[in-house]
């Protein structure tokens, strides 16, 4: 996961190029958070912990939150 | 103190849909927590969800306007309110109170109108199937018939020779007013003569009278001219009757079709730039009129109103079941209401407000309804930010046939509330349970053991 | 005297070009007018966001057709942000809802110079026999349809090849029935109904680019004749002309109908007979062309709103050639990036 990850070139606004296959893409504000994370190397379920520790969520919304985060960075091929 | 949380999103970004406001930003970020005062929360919390919403300050609001439109321009001017569009008691109630008559299209609607207390004189009796039963009846109750072919005509004269006087009927035509597509199904084609001919064959017949003309161009007509022309053409028509027959017109039906500030899809303009006022409806039919009218005769206008009065007035509470990813990535929610409720969907856009703020990005996303059907979609490509379960979502107008044509298919209906003009709810139709799907039913005895369970 | 800033939008210098490059280039050749262009984009790709030596500053705008609120409140950020003196809108689709919201703009000091709705209605190519009509120029033999039925029917009497058209925009000439038929779908999904069905008239289409005054008088008309067009029917190369019945059919339509704003007239000549084909409410794509010959219509539109010094109106000569051509430029994602987050360039 990390390996395509850290190849990307993610702007503090938020916008994100994958210079491998030339696309662009934009995250959210906690999207930012959780792909940096992601990035970071940090877990699905430490990430989900920090969100609610941080945010008004509970923990097992952020969980499933961060869980569809994977699996649409999976989805668009920027991890494996 | 924990900031406020938006879910994270990842969004690629696609030639020809980069831009941060969405295509419909607008509507997918408006924000409505009320319906004339009384929250959103609160009547889901009480009724339930979906919830069938009505105002009744724009219901009444809307009858005001259009008939001032109208009433300030002609002398003589009668709403019929069109039955099909919303028959809720309650919603026919109001409109009778307000003045309406009652246009109805079918035996049921008329037994319903009569139900609530119309008496015969003030229904429009229309519509291309009238058992001869409820003919008999609307004769005997003097409602105005306005007739839609030839084998009505047979039956009204045996009607006629039953009752052994003379009946006064309308005779509906069909014309072109260059609108497209023109709907010729109903009534008798006026300009290929077969509106003289079916006038000859009534005097010829010696029972009936023509005294009134109908005529209902088509639905959510967004010009004002084609109404000019009916006019024209129809008084036109009404000069013929006079000196061939001497049939005296006594009425003039010009149907409906007047439009809501309804999306319609496939026309590229939105409603409130694409769709001239009430009052300019009103000129061009009123200055028709005048112009084509003999000095000094005011014959009754009917206008059959009925999207222009309720579509604006009517909301549907629905709620965010599900959020799903679809295989190509679009997002995707599940609502607890579908096309069983929003018929119209298949035609119009709806406005979709939610009921809370909601940060975060928007997301080209689909809305579905419950049905486990796959064209149970109410908005295939509409921008919204992330929602969570249970978030509601208002759409309208939806007050406009889309009560009348809701079906139980696989879900009951919801409630339907009105909110007074003091901020009263009142329940007008309730909750549906099983009963409503299996009183009529009837199960054979030799089937009524239930299934076993074990060998 | 503080520059005006003037908002446009059709940045989008593509292959099937918006008029606004060539509107804010004319603006900037007026050497006495001070003019800082703002764009109006609605895609963070819209060429004119990377041309910052045409457009200075560039806003990414909700769509109007979401509703109107949201677009006037970014027009309203953009004034009291940037500035926005005045608008120029140069797409088709936003053209009724700036009519529509054009007192409004003006209340808050931002300035249109705009047909009324009336007169806007009046392209909608089922009017076109109307100003015909009214201004005595002939049209060529035309059905509305709404079904395949009256497709076939309208076929049949006008016979291939014919014109099938959407009601306010897209032309395609059709030569077989199947051809015709395709045509008349794409239209459908996309612009609804009616689908127009038209004669094929031959002749020379010649087109003419004007400016209405709002008075009965134009300020401006320039006719040009199309040499070659691209596979989407866009100009390529194309020459000046000076066909006094166009020219005077374009100024009895200005003087008919009080024409204010810019607008595009498009007939097909045929000896003495003038078609009249369409009537586009806005700037061309290729209103540049006029501004070439010196005849700088954004400019004067802009001096006419603003009450400034008119000059007097040019003759442009018959025989200029306009040559579009292709060029490219290489820049980094700084200003994408920022069309994309945060809506504005630079």
């Amino acid at each position: 996961m990390m390996q395509k990850l850290s190849r990307l070139a993610v702007s503090a606004e938020g916008f994100v190029f994958n210079p491998a296959s030339g696309d662009s893409f934009q995250v959210s504000a906690t999207g930012l958070r959780v792909l940096n994370a992601l990035r970071e190397g940090q877990a699905e379920d430490q990430i989900a912990h920090s969100l609610a520790e941080t945010y008004q969520v509970e923990l097992e919304d952020a969980r499933r939150d961060v869980a569809e985060f994977c699996a649409a960075l999976k989805s668009f091929g920027l991890t494996s | 103190m924990k900031m406020p949380y938006e879910k994270p999103i990842v969004t690629k970004l696609q030639t020809g849909w980069m831009n941060k406001y969405g295509r419909t930003f607008a509507y997918a970020r408006k924000v409505r927590t009320e319906i004339d005062g009384v929250g959103i929360d609160d009547l889901v919390g009480q009724f339930g969800s979906p919830l069938f919403v009505y105002s009744e300050r724009t219901l009444r609001r809307l009858y005001r306007q259009m008939h001032s439109a109208f009433s300030t321009r002609y002398p003589n001017v009668v709403f019929g309110w069109s039955y099909k569009t919303n028959y809720l008691g309650a919603i026919c109630a109001l409109m009778h109170q307000l003045g309406s008559w009652a246009e109805v299209v079918s035996a049921m609607e008329y037994q319903k109108a009569r139900a609530l207390g119309v008496p015969g004189e003030k229904i429009v009796f229309n519509g291309p199937h009238k058992p001869r039963a409820a003919l008999e009846r609307a004769v005997a109750e003097g409602a105005t018939i306005n007739v839609d072919h030839l084998d009505e005509i047979y039956d009204l004269e045996k009607v006629s020779l039953q009752l052994g006087r003379p009946i006064h009927i309308g005779l509906r035509l069909n014309l072109d007013a260059g609108i497209y597509p023109q709907w010729s199904r109903f009534g008798f084609n006026l300009e290929s003569g077969q509106a003289l001919e079916a006038a000859k064959r009534i005097k010829n017949g010696g029972k009936l009278r023509v005294h009134g003309l109908h005529c209902h161009l088509g639905t959510y007509l967004m010009e004002t001219a084609p109404y000019q022309r009916q006019v024209e053409k129809l008084v036109g028509f009404a000069t013929d009757l006079e000196r061939t027959f001497g049939f005296a017109l006594e009425y003039l039906d010009l149907g409906g079709g007047f439009p809501s500030k309804s999306r319609l899809k496939g026309v590229y303009l939105p409603p409130e730039v694409a769709l001239p006022s009430m009052d300019e409806y009103a000129e061009t039919i009123a200055q028709a009129l005048s112009k084509t009218l003999p000095p000094g005769e005011f014959p009754r206008l009917i206008l059959e109103a009925g999207r222009a009065l309720v579509d604006e007035a009517g909301y549907l509470i629905a709620t965010v079941g599900a959020a799903k990813r679809l295989a190509d990535g679009t997002r995707a929610y599940v609502v607890d209401a579908g096309v069983n409720l929003l018929f119209t969907s298949y035609w119009y856009k709806f406005n979709i407000e939610l009921d809370r703020e909601v940060g975060g990005m928007n997301e080209h996303s689909v809305v579905y309804g419950p049905l486990c059907m796959n064209i149970d979609a109410l908005d295939e490509g509409v921008a919204l930010p992330p929602l969570a379960r249970g978030t509601r979502l208002i759409l309208s107008p939806v007050g406009a046939y889309n009560q009348t044509q809701s079906m139980q298919f696989i879900e009951y209906r919801p409630a339907a509330v009105l909110v007074g003009e003091r901020g009263q709810v009142d329940v007008i139709r309730e909750a549906e349970d099983l009963s409503d799907i299996t009183r009529r039913e009837r199960v054979p005895t030799r089937f009524a053991s239930p299934p076993q369970t074990g060998p | 005297m503080r520059p005006l800033k003037i908002g446009l939008s059709g940045i989008n210098a593509v292959d099937n070009p918006g008029p606004g490059i060539g509107v804010a280039r004319s603006l900037k050749e007026d050497p006495d007018l001070q003019v800082q262009v703002v764009g109006l984009a609605y895609d963070a790709m819209e060429p004119g966001l990377f041309m910052d030596w045409v457009v200075d500053k560039s806003f990414i705008m909700p769509y109007p057709s979401g509703g109107g609120d949201a677009f006037l409140e970014r027009l309203l950020y953009i004034q009291q942000h940037y500035g926005l003196d005045c608008v120029i809108p140069n797409l088709d689709a936003e053209l009724p809802h700036y009519i529509k919201w054009a007192r409004t703009l003006a209340d808050r000091s931002i300035q249109t110079f705009l047909p009324s709705m009336e007169q806007f209605r009046l392209r909608g190519k089922d009017r076109l026999v109307e100003i015909a009509d009214r201004i005595e120029l002939a049209l060529p033999e035309t059905r509305a349809v709404t079904n395949l039925e009256g497709l076939v029917q309208a076929i049949d009497d006008l016979e291939l090849p014919v014109m099938v058209k959407g009601s306010y925009y897209k032309a395609h000439r059709c030569h077989t029935l199947p051809e015709a038929l395709t045509r008349y779908h794409e239209l459908v999904a996309e612009w609804g109904y009616p689908v127009i069905v038209q004669e094929v008239v031959s002749g020379d289409e010649l087109n003419v680019v004007g400016l209405g005054d709002g008075a009965g008088h134009h300020l401006g008309l320039v006719g040009i004749k199309k040499l070659s067009v691209t596979a989407q029917g866009k100009i390529w190369t194309g020459v000046t002309v000076r066909n006094e019945a166009v020219l005077e059919a374009a100024d009895r339509f200005v003087r008919a109908y009080q024409w204010r704003g810019p607008f595009e007239f498009e007939c097909m000549v045929q000896g003495d007979r003038v078609n009249l084909i369409e009537v586009n409410p806005r700037f061309p794509a290729w209103s540049y062309f006029a501004t070439g010959v010196g005849v700088n219509l954004p400019a004067r539109l802009v001096r006419h709103l603003f009450g400034m010094p008119l000059p007097a109106l040019p003759e442009y000569e018959a025989g200029k050639l306009f040559i579009r051509y292709t060029y490219e430029l290489v820049t980094d994602m700084a200003s994408f990036q920022k069309a994309i987050t945060r809506g504005e360039v630079p």
